[in-house]
């Protein structure tokens, strides 16, 4: 089992990253680029199960032209990220995001399989 | 509205010739575009006038969706909602049955499907409405499958609802797929589970499933979780009840002689378990009780015959959580700037 995870109290969007402050006082820089490297949707999650596919969905994003995404809440447990280009598919667990903050692979090591049912 | 809906523009504003006729393909297409848009149409009036649509899945079949989606439905509708329940299982329709509609046939006027009215007004319809003979295995092709999905949804006239609970078959991908995108405005999935060990890696699945589809999990419902033997004895008088797992339980009877003792049948608190590691909501667990399967058999609900018993109140419990997390569909401490 986890951590208690603190809960998210601010997401201040920025022209290229984002500051979440938590209720533990704890502030974190993450950028969109990051954001975006760790969607969990069904496409961009099997990119990451290999180091050479990994490297080609960072370069696909970082080719991407800079702009702020909408964000808004799923639930009332993860986060949704609107893109006008690129990838908007994925919903962020506030878990996720937790560990994008906190530079650990959101993917937890677990390879993505695809067509789950 | 006029009759023909289908009017011809010439392009450019150019004096064409009076009426030109299509020709038969042309007013074909046409038909066909027409149809189509209609269904877009009213596919978005039933997301207006339907407040909150919830799905029912599972990784695994036989957990128990079919039982979670009507018992949902009735909870709500005890509750004095106004609730509908649209069965998607094509395979294997079995809520008519449970919702005493069983050998139901479609019920069409003016061209929309009305809904049948089972117990405590529950508006029910199901795949099974479409079955001529219900021994007669359907196997539907998928793209005919989907077509009549699509077409089911936006056919039928189901009035203002405030809930609408759809019940999938088990471990599907292009059935959900196809509602998630034909609805606007899907409140999240109940994933369904058993404590067992392979339901809960399904369930698992489904969890991921449900982030690529873009639809939100509301949370996990443990199914069958335990089982209660009520029972009478002396006032006072402990009892040691041998349980599964090696394990005795113990329990003393209150003044009046009354004992009550839940059994685990299977492991205990994997629901809870899945839905900590998914970091997703758990909504509780639902009890073994052999009333659900009669229910089935003999078409009156475990939550019409007892609607005050422990199963009717487990799943007022899993409806309060559910609604806790539509409320407001967001942490509302969170401030996005
Ligand atoms: N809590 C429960 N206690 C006892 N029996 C139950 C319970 N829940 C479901 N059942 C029984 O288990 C069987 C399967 O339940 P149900 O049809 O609801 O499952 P399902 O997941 O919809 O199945 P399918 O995958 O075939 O659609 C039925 O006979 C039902 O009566
Ligand atoms: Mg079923």
């Amino acid at each position: 089992m986890r951590d208690a995870l603190p809960t998210l109290k601010k997401l201040e969007r920025r022209a290229n990253d984002m500051v979440l402050s938590y209720d533990d006082d704890t502030t974190f820089t993450v950028t969109y680029d990051d954001v975006r490297h760790a969607c969990p949707c069904a496409k961009c999650s099997p990119m990451r199960n290999e180091d050479d596919t990994s490297r080609t969905l960072r370069r696909q994003i970082e080719a991407l032209p800079a702009e702020k995404p909408t964000v808004r809440t799923v639930g009332k447990y993860a986060l949704s990220f609107e893109w006008q280009h690129g990838c908007s598919s994925g919903i962020y667990r506030f878990e996720r995001i937790h560990d994008l903050a906190n530079r650990r692979d959101p993917d937890r090591g677990k390879p993505y399989v695809h067509g789950a049912w | 509205m006029a009759d023909s809906p289908v009017t011809i523009n010439s392009p450019g504003g150019q004096s064409a010739p009076a009426n030109p006729e299509p020709s038969p393909q042309e007013q074909k297409q046409m038909e066909q575009a027409y149809a189509q848009m209609k269904r877009k149409m009213s596919m978005e009036e039933i997301g207006r006038k339907i407040k909150h649509k919830i799905m029912v899945l599972s990784g695994k079949g036989g957990v128990g969706k079919s039982t979670v989606s009507t018992g949902l439905a009735l909870s709500l509708a005890q509750q004095g909602h106004r609730v509908g329940i649209l069965d998607i299982d094509i395979t294997g329709p079995n809520v008519p049955k449970m919702m005493g509609l069983d050998g139901r046939r479609l019920h069409v006027e003016n061209k929309r499907i009305h809904p049948a009215e089972g117990h405590m007004g529950v508006k029910v319809i199901s795949m099974a409405f479409l079955l001529e003979d219900e021994d007669t295995p359907v196997v539907w092709r998928g793209p005919i499958k989907l077509g009549a999905i699509q077409q089911f949804i936006g056919d039928v006239e189901w009035g203002e609802l405030d809930y609408l609970v759809i019940d999938f078959p088990p471990g599907t991908s292009d059935e959900p797929l196809t509602v998630a995108q034909s609805l606007p405005d899907i409140d999240g999935m109940v994933i369904v589970t058993t404590p067992q060990q392979v339901a809960l890696l399904d369930s698992r699945k489904s969890i991921t499933f449900s982030e690529s589809l873009k639809v939100p999990v509301l949370g996990v419902v443990e199914n069958m979780s335990g089982f209660t033997v009520n029972g009478t004895t002396a006032p006072g008088t402990t009892l040691n009840i041998a349980a599964p797992g090696g394990k005795t339980l113990t329990t003393t009877a209150d003044d009046d002689g009354r004992f009550a003792v839940t059994l685990d049948i299977f492991k205990q608190g994997g629901g809870q378990a899945t839905a900590d590691e998914f970091g997703v909501p758990f909504l509780g667990a639902l009890p073994f009780d052999p009333g659900f399967v009669r229910g089935g058999d003999d078409g009156v609900h475990r939550i019409v015959s007892e609607p005050d018993g422990p199963s009717a109140q487990a799943f007022a419990n899993v409806v309060e959580a559910i609604q806790n997390q539509l409320s407001d569909g967001a942490d509302g401490s969170l401030e996005i700037v």
